[in-house]
């Protein structure tokens, strides 16, 4: 395959990351809604903590842990951001 | 902020300091290092870095943005112009040109300032300087003319129609001021005079706000922020020397101060050389500087008969001295694309 081609490819790819990006952050925002009622806190580090050690284990690489983990906590961190964001509309 | 923790700090530490930061209103954005876990906080009111520098596991605390937003230069980007004087004959600080406010130390009777002025305008200056409240080190100096002082100062610019700037001392004398003077003048001791710079913020005049001999550029352009917050954007600054360990100067003049606040914020710079050497020699050459450096007016001590001044007579110019240090600025000024006036 040529440059052009690889490059098509990552485009599809980072197409349907941005739908699964969303899917996920509404998952957030609905657990942002049921944390506001039950009146927990947005930042749980234990449950980031499982997060970050799940991906590990289904992690079959070229991409280290390492950098799989700085990838996810990017992801996580605007999770907890839209997490946010939603509880301040309902407050 | 960045803040940066610990290397092998523990995952509880971290989290402690994530969670105090989301608890401040910050976003977090972790990034784990091989060694070092650095933090991203985004978003939040301003704190006071050394609440997180404390807690445990942090090593650092980078500051990113300053402290103080309306005198930054991200404000106003493109500068901002001070207009003086009454609409018709108004002087701009902070444009092309490089203004010239030029007197006496201290207006020591309607004779001296009269002459002063009228050499003044004879060398083509078109903003006198005089001290009429004067905030002297020792309490047995002369302390100024006070209100009759600012009335001759006023007298002897109007004959010209020169504008007139004068140092206030205290907020309850602004509303007096205001009849005398075109630029209320805070000086180096008054810079954190808070309750001065509050009554200042409320009054629609041009304020020229002086560096404190201790003052950190970032204390500087916190007062200018006081002044500003109020609504009056109309904030010059003025650097006039620093205490250092250097004593042959009565301050350090610190020219670097200028491309330093050119670059921070969008205020007019000027430099007082008087104050800022304490020596007449030295007047000229650090004006000449000042106005290469990139200063956008300068701040003069001009005496008729220097020997017999009431106030700081080593540090004014002759007449003489002064023309020909005016002469000398208009060769500087066009070299960095600006003009006297």
């Amino acid at each position: 395959m040529s440059i052009e081609d690889w490059r098509r490819k990552i485009d599809e790819i980072d197409s349907k990351l941005v739908e699964l990006f969303n899917e996920r952050s509404k998952c957030a925002i609905e657990i942002g809604k049921i944390k506001h009622d039950l009146r927990l806190r947005v930042y749980d580090p234990q449950r980031e903590r499982e997060i970050l050690q799940r991906i590990k284990g289904v992690n079959h690489g070229p991409l280290d842990d390492e950098g799989l983990q700085r990838l996810f906590e990017r992801v996580i961190d605007e999770c907890r951001r839209i997490e946010r964001l939603e509880r301040e509309k309902k407050d | 902020m960045i803040v940066v923790m610990q290397e092998g700090a523990a995952e509880e530490q971290i989290q402690s300091v994530i969670d105090r930061l989301i608890q401040m209103g910050f976003d977090v954005h972790r990034s784990t290092g091989s060694s070092h876990t650095v933090l991203g906080a985004v978003g939040g009111v301003p704190v006071d870095h050394r609440d997180i520098e404390l807690l445990e596991g942090v090593r650092e605390v980078v500051k990113i943005s300053a402290s103080y937003k309306l005198a930054s230069r991200a404000f106003n980007p493109g500068g901002t112009v001070v207009k003086i004087g009454p609409p018709g004959r108004q002087l701009e600080v902070g444009g092309r040109a490089v203004v010239m406010m030029a007197g006496p130390c201290t207006v020591e009777s309607e004779e001296q300032v009269t002459a002063i002025a009228d050499i003044m305008n004879d060398c083509g200056i078109r903003i006198l300087r005089g001290g009429a409240f004067k905030p002297r080190t020792s309490p047995y100096s002369f302390q100024g003319m006070g209100e009759e002082g600012l009335r001759f100062l006023r007298k002897a610019a109007d004959r010209h129609h020169l504008l007139v700037v004068s140092e206030i001392m205290n907020h309850t004398q602004i509303p007096m001021f205001l009849d005398y003077v075109d630029i209320l003048q805070v000086g180096a001791r008054n810079m954190q005079n808070f309750d001065l710079l509050k009554e200042l913020a409320k009054v629609r005049h041009p304020v020229l706000l002086k560096r404190g001999a201790s003052a950190t550029i970032e204390e500087w352009l916190l007062s200018a922020e006081y002044i500003m917050t109020g609504g009056n954007h109309d904030v010059m600054l003025c650097e006039r020397g620093i205490r250092t360990f250097e004593n042959y100067t009565r301050n350090t003049l610190d020219i670097s101060a200028i491309p330093v606040i050119k670059k921070l914020s969008h205020l007019p710079i000027l430099v007082d050389p008087s104050h800022g050497t304490g020596r007449r020699d030295k007047v000229p050459p650090m004006a000449r500087a000042a106005v290469a450096a990139g200063a956008d007016g300068l701040l003069i001590e001009v005496h008729h008969s220097p020997e017999t001044a009431l106030c700081d007579g080593a540090q004014s110019l002759y007449p003489t001295q002064f023309r020909e240090l005016m002469s000398q600025l208009n060769i500087i000024a066009p070299a960095v694309q600006r003009t006297m006036v």
